[in-house]
C-alpha cells in the first residue's frame, strides 16, 4: 500500500492536498450556515428543559449546595418550600448541616487518597480510551467492508458483551483471570507467565483496562458503525476517480466525515471512564490493592455511602465535574474543527 | 494480480480481526451459557478443570432461581395465575427499557437537531451544561432524587427511573453530532416547498438517520437496562428490573452461583432479539440517494 | 413455655401503655411526627416489615409465623442482596422515608449508622424490658451513642479455626496439640508445595489482622476517639502474619471467590479462620466436604494466652423515620424473636446463627455433634469463646482503619516496610484523614 503513491507517478504532497482541498470543500457546502428561527430551537429543546427541571435542577442543586457543608446526620429543618397550591414541596435540608464554607473543597487539596484515585483513574484512561476507539474503529471499518457477510451477525455477537449482566459476567471474568485461570494457562502455552492479574499493582490496572474494553468496544463499535453509514457514498466514488487508495480514502474521507462520531465516541468514553465504578470494585473483590486500583467514583460512593461524609463526596463531585466538563469542551474545540459546536 | 492479490489479503486481514475479536468477545459469554446448565458444585471447580461442554442441569437451576426471585410485571402473573419468579424481572426490564427509549428517542432528536441545525442564543453554554450533566455520578443524585419521588408520589413505579433520564444528555449529544451531516440544502428545499420546522425534522431530517437511530436505540436501551443504584433504591422487590434481581442473589454467607448464570444467561436473549430486529435499519448509504448537489 | 409466652404477653401491654405517653409527650416537642396513621394513638401497627440477607433472612423467618401466633401481628422478611440492603437502606434512612420498621445490621457498621441519627434510640424499650443483661457484654458498645441504644443485638461470631482434617491428617499433621501461632507455622511448612495451611488475600489482611488484634485485646480507638492502634499487640498481629506470609504457607485468593471456595473444596487451603456462622456457609456451598472438617480454638500467640475473638455478627434496627406505633410493633418482635432462648435455638439449629442471647447456650443443643464437623461438639466450643471475647470499639471511622491496614500491609508483605513500621503509618493514615490525635 506503501507503493501506490509511485503507481500513479503524481508527487505525493501535492496530490493529497488536491484530494483534501476537494473534500473540504464538499463538507463545508453540506454545512455551511445554520438557519436563525427566533424560538424553534428552544422548542425542539422544551422536553429536556422540562424534565430536567423537574427531576435533575433539584438533585443537582442539592449536591452543590451540600458540598459547602458537613453532614451530621438524618433529622432536617424546612430551609424553604415551593408551594403551588396543588404540589407542595418543602426544600428540607434532609440533615443537620453544619456550614464549613469552602473547607470541603480546601481539603481536596491535601487528600492522598483523592489525589491517589485521581491519579488511578487518569491512568487507566489514558490506556483504556485510545485502545478502545482503536479497536472499535478498525471493527467498524471492517465490518462496514462491502464485502463482508454474516454482517448482523458478526455485529450482534461483538455487540452482546454489554448486555451481559455485571454480577455474572464479573464472575467470570475472574475466573478466567485468577492465577490458575484459563488466560494464564493460554498464556502458559507461549512462555508467558503466570500473571497476577489481580493481586499486583501493575497488573491490577491493566485488568480493568481489559475488563472495560471487552465489555464497552462493541458498543462504541456500532456507533462508529452507524456513522460510517452515514458517510455519502459518493464522496467515496468521488475519491476513486480522484485515483484515491485505501488508506486515502480512509484518511481523506472516512475520518473528516466520521469526525463528529468518533468525537462522540471520544468524549463519552472519556466520561465513561471517569465514571467508572463497578470493574474496579470487581477487581479490588478479587484481591486487587486498593491504593491501585481505586477509582474516583468508586472514592466518592466510599464517602458518601460508608463514611457518610456527604458534603465532602459532593465537592468530589463537584471538582470532578469541572475536570471532565472542561476536557470535553477541549476535545470538541480541538478535535471538532470548523464546525465545532 | 497484484491489485487482486492485494485485495485477497486485505479480505483475509478483514475476516481474521473480526475472528479474533468475535472469539475474545465470547469466550467469558460463552462460559455464562454453560454455567447456566452446570450444578452450583461443578460450577465452583471450573476454576481448575475448565468445563467446555454444557451439563445437565439447567431445570434445576432455574427452579432454584424461581423459588428464589418472585418479580410480579403490571398484573400479568394475576392473569396468567402463577409467579413468574426472575421472568417477571425480565418482563420489568423490557418493558421500562421499551417505554424509556420510544420515549427518549423523540426527545433526544429533537434536541439534537437543535443543536445541529439552528443557530441560537446560549446554545454553547446549554449544550455543554447538558453534556456536563452526563458527568453526574448517580451514586450521589440517588439519595435526593429518592426524597424527590417520593414527594412527588412516583415512588415504586416504573415512572421514576423512565423520566429522569428520558432526555438523555447522551443521546443528545449523539443526535448533534449525527445530524450534523444532513445536507442544509435538504432541509432548506423542504422550506422551500413549505413545510414547517417540525415537518422539516420528522419527515425529512429523521428518515435520513436510521442506523443513527438505529444505534440511539441501543444506546438508550442498554443504557436502562443496565441502571443499577437507582432502580434498587426506588422500586420494590416485586418491581425489581434484571441487574437488581440478579444482585440480590449475593449474600452475606451465601452467593447463589448458579441462580446467577441462570438469569444472566437468560437475560442475554432479549438483547440478542433486539439486536436482530433493529439489524434492517444499519443499512450503508442511506444519504446517498437524497443528497441533491 | 406456655408461660413464657403469657408474661411475654402482659410485658406487651405495660410496654405498650408507657410508650403511648412517651410518644405523646414527644409530639409536643418535635411538632408531631409523620403519624397520621394511627393519628398518635396507643397501639401497634399490625403489620411491619423486616429486611434482611440470605441465611439470616430465612432464619427470620422461622420467627415470624410463631411470632404471628403469640402476638398476633404480622412480619413480612424481604430477603435482599447483602449490599444491596445495604445501599438501599441506607439511602432512605438518610433521605428520611421508604425505610422498613426493621433492618438488620451488622455490628462493623454500626457507628457509622447510629451517627446518621436515622435510627431509633430504643434504650427505653430495652430497659423496660429488662433484657439487656441477657446478652453478651461485649455486643453493646457500637449500639451506644450518648446514653442511646440504637440496636437489639441478635447473632455473634466467636472465631474457630475450621480445617480440613482428612488433608491435614494425610499429611500427618494433627492441629488437635497446637495452641500457638508458632506451632501452627512449622505444622503448616509440613504442606507440599502446591497446598496451603490458610489463606491471607491482600484485600483481607484489616480482617485478619482485626480478628487477631481483639483477640489480644486491643482496641482500635481509645475512649476519647484517639486513633489507639500504634502499639506492641498491633505489631505482634503484623509480625505474625508477615511470618505466616514469609514461610510460604499462605494462598492469596480472594475471599468469597468461586476460587476460594474451590480451594476448600478441593483442600488446597486446608484451614480458614471464621466465625461460628462459617460451618453454615461451608455446609451450604460445599456439601461434598461434611465430615472432613474440624475447628479449633484459634491459636494463641504464647502459650496459655487468650483465643477468644469475634468475625462478623449482626443486629436488628428501627428506623427513627417510622411511625411510633410501627415501631412498637418492630420492638416487640424483636423482644420476642432476640431476646428469646427459644427462637434463638431454632435459629441456631435451623441455620447455624450464634446467638449473642446468652440463656440459649444453657440449652442441650449446644452440645450435640455436627455431622458436618464428623460429630465434635462445636456449640459448646462457642459457647465457651462467646463471654470471653473482648469488646471492642468500632467507630465511624471503623472504614479508615480497614483501609489503611490493607494498603500498609501490602507494602510490609512485599517487604518495604516493616511490621511496627506498616502499623505507625496505618495509624498515622488514620489519624490524617479523620483529624484525631493518636493515642
Amino acid at each position: 500500500m506503501a507503493g501506490s503513491d509511485a503507481r500513479t507517478g503524481t508527487p505525493p504532497s501535492t496530490r493529497r492536498q488536491a484530494l483534501v482541498d476537494a473534500f473540504r470543500y464538499r463538507r463545508q457546502a453540506l454545512t455551511e450556515r445554520l438557519p436563525e428561527l427566533p424560538g424553534v430551537a428552544y422548542v425542539f429543546l422544551l422536553p429536556f428543559f422540562v424534565l430536567f427541571a423537574v427531576f435533575l435542577l433539584f438533585p443537582i442543586l442539592y449536591t452543590i449546595y451540600l458540598s459547602f457543608f458537613t453532614f451530621q446526620g438524618v433529622g432536617g429543618t424546612t430551609v424553604f418550600a415551593i408551594d403551588l397550591g396543588f404540589f407542595y414541596f418543602p426544600v428540607q435540608t434532609i440533615s443537620n448541616l453544619e456550614f464549613v464554607g469552602l473547607r470541603n473543597y480546601e481539603r481536596l487539596l491535601t487528600d492522598r487518597q483523592f489525589h491517589n484515585a485521581m491519579y488511578n483513574t487518569v491512568f487507566i484512561l489514558l490506556f483504556q480510551v485510545p485502545l478502545m476507539i482503536t479497536i472499535a474503529l478498525g471493527l467498524a471499518v471492517a465490518l462496514d467492508a462491502s464485502f463482508v457477510r454474516l454482517r448482523g451477525l458478526w455485529r450482534t455477537t461483538l455487540a452482546l458483551p454489554i448486555s451481559a449482566n455485571l454480577v455474572a459476567y464479573a464472575t467470570v471474568f475472574v475466573l478466567l483471570m485468577q492465577e490458575q485461570g484459563l488466560v494464564n494457562y493460554a498464556l502458559g502455552l507461549v512462555g508467558i507467565g503466570p500473571i497476577p492479574w489481580f493481586t499486583s499493582e501493575f497488573w491490577s490496572r491493566f485488568t480493568i483496562v481489559g475488563a472495560v474494553t471487552w465489555r464497552w468496544t462493541g458498543y462504541n463499535m456500532i456507533i462508529l458503525l452507524a456513522g460510517l453509514q452515514n458517510v455519502p457514498q459518493q464522496l467515496y466514488e468521488a475519491a476513486e476517480i480522484d485515483g484515491a487508495n485505501r488508506l486515502e480514502k480512509f484518511r481523506y474521507v472516512t475520518l473528516p466525515q466520521l469526525r463528529p462520531v468518533l468525537l462522540f465516541v471520544a468524549v463519552t468514553s472519556t466520561i465513561g471512564t471517569f465514571k467508572l465504578f463497578s470493574e474496579p470494585l470487581i477487581v479490588s473483590d478479587a484481591g486487587a490493592p486498593l491504593s491501585a486500583t481505586r477509582t474516583i467514583v468508586q472514592y466518592i460512593y466510599e464517602t458518601a455511602f460508608i463514611d457518610f461524609r456527604l458534603g465532602y463526596a459532593s465537592a468530589l463531585t463537584w471538582v470532578l465535574i469541572a475536570i471532565v466538563s472542561a476536557l470535553s469542551v477541549f476535545q470538541i474545540k480541538a478535535l471538532g474543527g470548523d464546525d465545532g459546536a | 494480480m497484484r491489485e487482486a492479490q492485494r485485495e485477497f489479503a486485505w479480505k483475509v486481514l478483514t475476516y481474521a480481526v473480526l475472528l479474533v475479536a468475535t472469539l475474545v468477545t465470547i469466550v467469558p459469554l460463552y462460559w455464562i451459557l454453560v454455567a447456566m446448565t452446570l450444578p452450583e458444585s461443578a460450577f465452583l471447580s471450573t476454576a481448575t478443570e475448565p468445563r467446555l461442554l454444557p451439563g445437565g442441569h439447567f431445570a434445576e437451576n432455574f427452579a432454584a432461581l424461581q423459588g428464589r426471585v418472585d418479580v410480579a410485571i403490571l398484573g400479568v402473573e394475576r392473569v396468567l395465575g402463577f409467579e413468574l419468579g426472575f421472568l417477571g424481572a425480565i418482563g420489568n426490564s423490557i418493558l421500562i427499557a421499551t417505554v424509556y427509549t420510544s420515549l427518549s428517542i423523540l426527545l433526544c432528536s429533537m434536541a439534537g437537531f437543535a443543536f445541529a441545525k439552528y443557530e441560537f442564543e446560549f446554545k454553547e453554554p446549554i449544550f455543554y451544561s447538558i453534556l456536563a450533566t452526563l458527568v453526574l455520578p448517580i451514586q450521589l443524585l440517588v439519595i435526593p432524587l429518592f426524597l424527590l419521588m417520593s414527594r412527588l408520589g412516583m415512588t415504586n413505579t416504573y415512572w421514576a427511573i423512565i423520566l429522569p433520564w428520558a432526555a438523555n444528555p447522551l443521546g443528545i449529544f449523539l443526535m448533534r453530532q449525527n445530524m450534523k451531516s444532513i445536507p442544509d440544502a435538504l432541509l432548506e428545499s423542504a422550506r422551500m416547498d413549505g413545510a414547517t420546522e417540525f415537518q422539516v425534522f420528522y419527515r425529512v431530517a429523521l428518515p435520513t438517520m436510521k442506523s443513527s437511530l438505529a444505534a440511539l436505540s441501543i444506546i438508550l436501551f442498554l443504557f436502562q437496562w443496565n441502571l443499577f443504584l437507582f432502580p434498587l433504591v426506588i422500586l420494590g422487590q416485586d418491581k425489581y428490573t434484571i441487574p437488581v434481581a440478579i444482585s440480590d442473589l449475593i449474600g452475606a454467607q451465601r452467593v447463589y452461583y448458579d441462580q446467577i448464570m441462570v438469569a444472566a444467561g437468560l437475560s442475554i436473549v432479549p438483547i440478542f432479539l433486539l439486536f436482530l430486529f433493529l439489524q434492517k435499519y444499519f443499512v450503508s448509504g442511506i444519504l446517498a440517494g437524497s443528497v441533491k448537489e | 413455655m406456655t408461660g413464657e409466652r403469657g408474661s411475654h404477653d402482659r410485658r406487651t401491654v405495660l410496654k405498650g401503655l408507657g410508650v403511648g405517653g412517651a410518644a405523646a409527650l414527644a409530639g409536643c416537642i418535635t411538632g408531631g411526627r409523620d403519624d397520621t396513621t394511627d393519628g398518635g394513638d396507643v397501639g401497634m401497627a399490625d403489620g411491619v416489615t423486616a429486611w434482611s440477607w440470605d441465611v439470616a433472612a430465612e432464619s427470620l423467618d422461622l420467627t415470624d409465623e410463631p411470632y404471628e401466633e403469640a402476638n398476633g401481628g404480622s412480619v413480612t422478611v424481604e430477603q435482599f442482596g447483602r449490599a444491596d440492603m445495604k445501599d438501599k437502606y441506607k439511602s432512605q434512612l438518610l433521605a428520611g422515608e421508604g425505610a422498613p420498621a426493621i433492618a438488620t445490621m451488622e455490628s462493623v457498621d454500626a457507628a457509622a449508622w447510629v451517627d446518621t441519627n436515622g435510627l431509633r434510640d430504643i434504650s427505653g424499650w430495652i430497659d423496660d424490658a429488662g433484657i439487656k443483661d441477657g446478652f453478651v457484654a461485649g455486643k453493646w458498645g457500637p449500639l451506644e451513642k450518648d446514653g442511646g441504644t440504637y440496636a437489639l443485638p441478635w447473632d455473634i461470631g466467636p472465631v474457630g479455626t475450621f480445617y480440613r482434617k482428612d488433608v491435614l491428617e494425610s499429611n500427618e499433621i494433627d492441629l488437635t496439640t497446637v495452641e500457638t501461632w508458632d506451632q501452627f507455622i512449622e505444622e503448616g511448612k509440613k504442606l507440599p508445595d502446591d497446598q496451603y495451611m490458610i489463606n491471607l488475600p491482600s484485600n483481607d489482611y484489616d480482617g485478619l489482622w482485626r480478628m487477631l488484634y481483639r483477640m489480644l485485646g486491643g482496641q482500635p480507638f481509645a475512649e476519647d476517639g484517639a486513633v489507639a492502634f500504634d502499639n506492641d499487640e498491633s505489631v505482634a498481629v503484623a509480625r505474625t502474619l508477615k511470618r505466616v506470609r514469609d514461610a510460604g504457607i499462605a494462598n492469596d485468593v480472594a475471599s468469597w471467590s468461586s476460587a476460594w471456595f474451590n480451594a476448600f473444596k478441593e483442600g488446597s487451603i486446608a484451614s480458614l479462620n471464621g466465625g461460628a456462622w462459617m460451618e453454615g456457609t461451608l455446609k451450604a456451598e460445599l456439601g461434598g466436604t461434611a465430615g472432613k472438617w474440624r475447628v479449633m480454638k484459634p491459636p494463641a500467640f504464647s502459650k496459655g494466652g487468650p483465643r477468644a475473638t469475634n468475625w462478623g455478627g449482626s443486629n436488628l434496627v428501627i428506623a427513627d423515620q417510622v411511625s411510633d406505633a410501627k415501631a412498637q410493633r418492630a420492638f416487640d418482635y424483636m423482644q420476642f424473636t432476640l431476646a428469646s432462648k427459644e427462637q434463638q435455638l431454632k435459629m441456631y439449629q435451623e441455620y447455624g446463627i450464634f446467638p449473642a442471647y446468652e440463656p440459649a447456650y444453657q440449652s442441650e443443643a449446644f452440645d450435640e455433634g455436627h455431622d458436618f464437623l464428623g460429630g465434635q461438639g462445636a456449640g459448646r466450643l462457642f459457647a465457651d469463646i462467646a463471654p470471653e471475647i473482648p469488646p471492642y470499639r468500632y467507630t465511624v471511622d471503623t472504614p479508615e482503619v480497614t483501609k489503611a491496614i490493607n494498603e500498609n500491609f501490602s507494602s510490609m508483605m512485599a517487604g518495604d516496610v516493616s511490621p511496627s513500621e506498616a502499623v505507625s503509618q496505618a495509624a498515622q493514615d488514620v489519624a490524617d484523614r479523620t483529624g484525631r490525635d493518636i493515642a
